[in-house]
């Protein structure tokens, strides 16, 4: 019995000495931000840019199509090009390589693309031979440093520090928040797919290329498609998110509204009116007589509403409100005649007549909801969709009931928020 | 032949029953009591003492005469966070049966925070999940006059895992390439806060 309390006693003091011991409290916090990268642009323009054997998509930016075929973005990394001749089948040719890449455009068989600062001009006569043809240089300035002839990217990372406190999270510093980062470079690339989809920031019309970052509206003239001649920037305010042309009109998009600019004089647009709206994120299309705008919530946008508004656009100086519908999350859209096709996010894809703009809910025709979607591109074959799927592509022959085709699975799927 | 061993396996169950039932087969232990502890050290060096409430039941069967195995479950409040541990378990007794007795014990497992809400706004998210718990106890019991139930008093040091988690959520617009790192889906940022609870417990309660 002495042994069994002797036993009990030496137990009885571990227990208590391990009782001494504190909490442990460990704090981290995890966030994505995005790490400056300093680039010379002498040591980018060095660089030979030559054609690659075909690469799977990893991450699909804007899309644009160019007669049978389709060239998909990979935001800063290259363009990939795909022989769409059979929509069901679409087929990977091959990829070129333009660092810092984000949007394109093709011009009578030119096509351009941006690579940092410069824009640069490929020959896509002969797929078998693309060639690089042209720089224009010290463009696209919003990354330029001109003293130090520098470009600052940002590299999207994953930081997780010690936050030793509840109350004690670390500051920015000299990192850039997500938002910020994700705004000013990947979401920018990536939520828009192309020339004809409703969020490009690259878009051609009467000779010209027009480009807008988030601030400015960049004019080039491409008469002699070989050899664009970059002719002036135009300040339009921040924001500044999509452009759609249309009948010698750019519709520019900005969180904050939809401007109209007059392009009747390609080489020097000028603004005609401002349509303002709360702050949304918001993708445009047109046709005669209305404009079609989808204003959502999101990072960028925390004020926004999620709803489809109709904008008489017949006097361009004083485009009115006709009409707005809700919506669920509304990312891009595309017309093709009288039906319009809407993006809803995690929401799927619905279609509608709008032939009469003021009944639009009660004609809505197909509402897709395992097709989640961001943009889509109503193409002469086929209406493209861009989602966390991939790259899907439907018939829409029949606007009320769509039939998939194809879609190209991404190795790192978009998450849709 | 299989059924010559599944013969073989249902006599020896049933006599291994048998056995076991000329005592006793099943053993509960119900307690209820206190954590104390002390919390984590602030900025100038101090640090409070925490005293929590406790509770805890133990089932299990005995494998012996002197040892019990089974599952346990309880509640444990620190603060106001409840977690509620779950267990596999192990008592053994010093001394003879009918008389006062000393007693070991040793829980191992998991705490879970499910008693504890999600809390969702427009902007962020937040959410406890418990983690592992192990508790290696010591004790004392006084059987009752009639020997069908004791009084326990447990001594027993307590380590368990609380993590509270704060997430900025991705608004509505940002798309956001998937499997960046460590953040959930549908989040721009994370917070995370560690706990790791070692308490000094004392319960008293029944055993039957």
């Amino acid at each position: 019995m002495k042994r069994q309390i002797n036993y009990f006693l030496s137990l009885c003091a571990l227990v208590l000495i391990l009782a001494s011991c504190q909490d442990e409290v460990t704090s981290t916090y995890t966030y994505r931000t995005m790490l400056p990268v300093y680039l010379e642009m002498s040591d980018v323009r060095a660089r030979i840019i030559a054609p690659e054997p075909p690469q799977a998509l990893e991450n699909p930016g804007k899309i644009y199509i160019y007669g049978d075929y389709l060239l998909v973005n990979e935001p800063t990394k290259g363009i990939h090009i795909l022989d769409n001749t059979n929509p069901a089948n679409p087929i990977n040719l091959n990829f070129i390589p333009i660092e810092g890449n984000i949007d394109l455009a093709v011009n009578d068989e030119m096509l351009y693309a941006d690579n940092y600062a410069d824009l640069l001009v490929f020959d896509l006569s002969n797929l078998g031979n693309i060639r690089l043809v042209k720089r224009v240089e010290d463009v696209f300035l919003s990354q330029y440093v001109h003293e130090t002839g520098q470009i600052i990217t940002f590299k999207d990372t994953v930081i997780t520090t010690d936050a030793p406190y509840f109350t004690g999270r670390p500051e920015w510093g000299w990192l850039v928040s997500s938002d910020m980062g994700f705004r000013a470079n990947f979401s920018a690339a990536s939520q828009s797919y192309g020339t004809g989809g409703s969020l490009a920031r690259f878009t051609l019309m009467s000779g010209h290329l027009y480009a807008v970052d988030e601030y400015t509206l960049r004019v080039f003239d491409v008469e002699d498609p070989k050899d664009p001649q970059f002719i002036k920037p135009i300040d339009l305010g921040w924001g500044i998110e999509t452009i759609f042309p249309f009948q010698e009109k750019l519709f520019i998009g900005s969180n904050r509204g939809m401007h109209i600019y007059d392009a009747s004089t390609p080489s020097s647009p000028t603004r005609m009116s401002v349509f303002e709206h709360v702050m949304a994120c918001d993708p445009v299309v047109v046709n005669e007589e209305h404009a079609f705008v989808t204003l959502r919530t999101g990072n960028t946008c925390w004020n926004g509403v999620n709803e489809l508004q109709v904008v008489d656009i017949t006097n361009p100086y004083n485009p009115t409100l006709k009409k707005a519908y809700p919506m669920q999350n509304p990312h891009g859209l595309g017309l093709a005649g009288d039906y319009l096709y809407l993006a809803e996010g995690n929401h799927g894809l619905k279609s509608f007549d709008v032939s009469d703009v003021m009944n639009i809910d009660q004609n809505q025709l197909e509402f897709l909801r395992d097709m989640k979607s961001v943009d889509l591109i109503p193409g002469p074959k086929s209406l493209i969709v861009i989602g966390p799927d991939g790259v899907c592509q439907f018939d829409y022959s029949q606007p009320n009931r769509l039939r998939k085709l194809s879609c190209i699975q991404v190795s790192n799927p978009i998450v849709i928020n | 032949m299989k059924l010559r061993i599944f013969c073989l396996i249902i006599c020896f169950f049933f006599s291994w029953v048998s056995s076991l039932a000329q005592e006793k087969i099943y053993f509960t232990q119900n307690e209820i009591g206190l954590l104390f502890g002390k919390g984590e050290e602030q900025w100038d060096g101090s640090s409070e003492r925490r005293v929590d409430f406790t509770l805890q039941t133990f089932h299990g069967a005995w494998i012996g005469k002197k040892q019990v195995i089974g599952f346990s479950a309880g509640l444990d409040q620190y603060d106001d966070i409840s977690l509620i541990p779950l267990a596999m378990g192990w008592r053994g007794f010093l001394g003879k049966s009918g008389r006062p007795q000393f007693f070991g014990g040793l829980d191992l497992g998991a705490s879970t925070a499910l008693l504890e809400k999600k809390v969702r706004t427009e902007w962020q998210e937040s959410w406890y999940e418990g983690g592992a718990m192990v508790s290696p106890s010591l004790g004392v019991r006084f059987p009752s006059k009639q020997g069908q139930s004791s009084l326990s008093f447990t001594l027993a040091y307590k380590r368990q895992e609380l993590t509270y988690f704060e997430g900025a959520l991705n608004g509505g617009g940002i798309i956001f390439p998937n499997n960046i790192g460590d953040i959930p889906d549908g989040f721009n940022s994370i917070f995370r806060r560690e706990t790791i609870f070692h308490s000094l417990v004392f319960r008293a309660g029944l055993m039957f």
